[in-house]
């Protein structure tokens, strides 16, 4: 990374996956979601978020929402309040709406038993409609896998496998207490491709503790040699103040910024030397990936997983803390998985807190990810959904000015471009243009 | 709409033969005499959903006069009457009951695209499996009488249009047989068990 852009990167933005942001979340209307699950027509696009928190060791690097969980009761006692919840919002949607995927996300998915993930599926196909071809993606950690458990969840439908590899590195893991062999690695990759699954995907770290660049060097040369279809490279963001677990990592042990961006810009180099494509600026993918497809086709999209191929607008959240996100609303069920439970067996709507989405805001956000999935955006086009004058487009030429002098970003006439190696700044672009960001407003992860 | 259709020619359909296809503007409309097509739509991911399916008696087209909406796409040879849709305009002055029966044709896939989601309603496997069933015989006035049908569409398509995964589509036809609601489950060959062979479809 060119070193004048280091100013930008203690900047901390919005992750924009969704907007407005969950900053804005507050107490929801009774029944929101439910009006907004009605305003769903027959053959919209929807898709499935499905939370599984249970997890069975603590990662220190983790900012999900989680719990470490030694009694399986309880995961079936939560499968039990999720497939309720499935049931429920199945019953008002009566069969509207357009499955296009299936996201399992966690925790740890694959914490479940067979016989859970089993009872979930069912509820999906009975509720929404469930065929072979449908994506269903889940992310897994490796510790928890083998033969059997592939062969069972791949049997059921699960045909998409993103994988919590992080760093291969013993002395990196051992920082971030997750300890996992590259032979197990190795291991899942090939059950997972003689099961049938095409789309497996790595979720790699940068700025763990310990990380340095021959170690992470080799973490990359493991990475391609095992060959995954899509690659996430993400910045762990160390916010001991906020997550209690975190502090047991030695702050001594972090990369610095700079370190940081090397590390980054080493990965992305490598991904691409060997033939992969950058997708937004935090994933990579072979050119036959789903995602990557979607990319050239000019069809990325942007929701609270990230980049994705998937292209529904709409996504119903199931499970403790998940969020739903229509057209007008952003809903987030209860986060206590006890208090998620309570309700959801009451008959009660477990969305309890979000945002309203108003026309201006759905404008705004459409913009910011069209600037984040594509990398340009047209000023008019901004200044269309603020209906601005021309004093203000010249505030907003100002604000970008510094960005344009450092090369962040350019101005083509009314078009706004990301220079290719700043992608990754795009968030920190977007906030400029973001009205729920105020001045040098400071919260949310960190940027890079 | 009959005495209209007998005197236009018959035109033959192959098997696997794209009758209508998506997006590319109507000209004529057509009148299925024989066969049975599926009813497609490309979804926005890219996939293909089967939304209906239509058999002897039900138009195909639009006649708005914008593009297709959904493909068409025969299962089975079987014959079609094409008529422009210009030349129905002149036919209904004389016949001014097709002017209604051309309206609702216009909203044909509609219908079908309502009952696709009713189906889809169904709480249960068994229901929306044998819900189906009743449907097909009852438009194809097979079946209904004890009588073995053929079911014109491939397992393929049915759990495709029905939501299901095609394990669960074969484990609830051998359930419906167990339970002795249908009394003969042989490939695409279906038999309901007589007591409710007589029952009129009400999907």
């Amino acid at each position: 990374m060119n070193p004048i852009w280091k100013k930008y990167l203690s900047a901390t933005v919005p992750r924009y996956t969704s907007y407005p942001s969950a900053l804005q979340f507050d107490k929801l209307e009774a029944g929101s979601r439910r009006a907004a699950l009605d305003r769903i027509d027959n053959y919209d696009p929807i898709s499935l978020y499905i939370h599984i928190p249970f997890c069975a060791k603590l990662c220190w690097y983790c900012g999900c929402n989680m719990r470490v969980e030694n009694r399986y009761e309880r995961a079936s006692r939560y499968t039990t309040a999720l497939v309720e919840e499935i049931r429920q919002v199945a019953g008002t949607m009566a069969g509207r709406g357009r499955l296009t995927q299936v996201h399992f996300g966690g925790g740890t998915p694959n914490y479940l038993s067979a016989e859970d993930l089993a009872q979930i599926l069912d509820a999906v196909e009975i509720g929404f409609g469930l065929t072979d071809g449908t994506p269903v993606a889940m992310e897994f950690d490796p510790r928890l896998m083998n033969e059997k458990q592939i062969a069972a969840f791949t049997a059921m439908g699960v045909n998409r496998a993103s994988l919590g590899i992080q760093d291969f590195d013993p002395f990196v893991q051992t920082a971030i207490n997750r300890v996992q062999s590259f032979e197990l690695i190795d291991a899942c990759v090939s059950h997972l491709r003689e099961a049938g699954v095409t789309d497996v995907g790595f979720d790699l770290l940068y700025g763990l503790p310990r990380q340095k660049e021959p170690s992470f060097r080799e973490t990359l040369r493991k990475t391609v040699h095992l060959g995954p279809d899509r690659i996430s490279l993400f910045g762990y963001a160390h916010i001991p103040d906020r997550l209690r677990h975190q502090r047991l990592i030695d702050p001594e042990d972090l990369p610095d910024p700079i370190s940081r961006s090397q590390l980054r810009d080493m990965a992305a180099d490598y991904f691409q030397d060997a033939g992969y494509l950058p997708i937004g600026f935090d994933h990579f993918a072979r050119p036959d990936a789903p995602i990557a497809r979607a990319m050239m086709a000019n069809r990325l999209n942007r929701n609270f997983q990230g980049f994705t191929e998937d292209p529904a607008n709409i996504v119903i959240g199931f499970g403790a803390s998940a969020i739903s996100s229509f057209p007008a609303l952003h809903a987030q069920n209860e986060k206590d998985i006890a208090a998620y439970s309570a309700s959801v067996m009451k008959g009660v709507d477990p969305a309890a807190r979000g945002t309203k989405i108003t026309p201006r805001d759905q404008k705004i956000g459409a913009w910011i990810k069209q600037l984040l999935c594509t990398g340009e955006a047209r000023l008019s086009d901004y200044a269309a959904v603020l209906d601005l004058q021309e004093a203000d487009l010249d505030r907003i030429r100002s604000r970008l000015d510094v960005f344009i002098r450092d090369g962040v970003v350019s101005l083509d006439g009314d078009t706004l471009r990301m220079r290719e190696e700043a992608r990754v700044l795009a968030r920190t672009v977007a906030a400029i243009f973001d009205p729920y960001v105020k001045g040098a407003a400071s919260f949310a992860s960190l940027a890079v | 709409m009959r005495e209209v259709a007998a005197t236009m020619a018959h035109l033959p359909v192959r098997e696997d033969e794209t009758l209508l296809a998506e997006g590319t503007p109507t000209e004529n409309l057509y009148v299925v005499v024989s066969g049975a097509f599926r009813l497609v739509r490309m979804m926005a991911d890219g996939r293909r959903q089967i939304t209906g399916f239509a058999f002897p008696g039900d138009i195909l087209g639009q006649t708005d006069g914008r593009e297709l909406t959904y493909s068409a796409e025969s299962l089975e040879p079987g014959l079609v009457c094409r008529f422009p849709n210009g030349y129905l305009d002149r036919a209904s002055l004389r016949h001014p009951e097709i002017k209604d029966q051309l309206i609702e044709s216009g909203q044909a896939e509609l219908h079908k695209a309502r009952d696709h989601i009713v189906l889809l309603g169904k709480t249960s496997a068994d229901e929306r499996v044998f819900a189906f069933l009743k449907m097909i015989a009852g438009r194809t006035g097979h079946g209904l009488d004890g009588e073995a049908f053929y079911l014109p569409m491939s397992r393929q398509d049915m759990a495709d249009y029905l939501g299901l995964r095609m394990e669960t589509l074969s484990r609830t036809l051998t359930a419906l047989r167990k339970a002795g609601k249908l009394s003969e489950v042989t490939g695409r060959l279906i038999r309901f068990a007589e007591a409710e062979g007589a029952v009129p479809a009400s999907a």
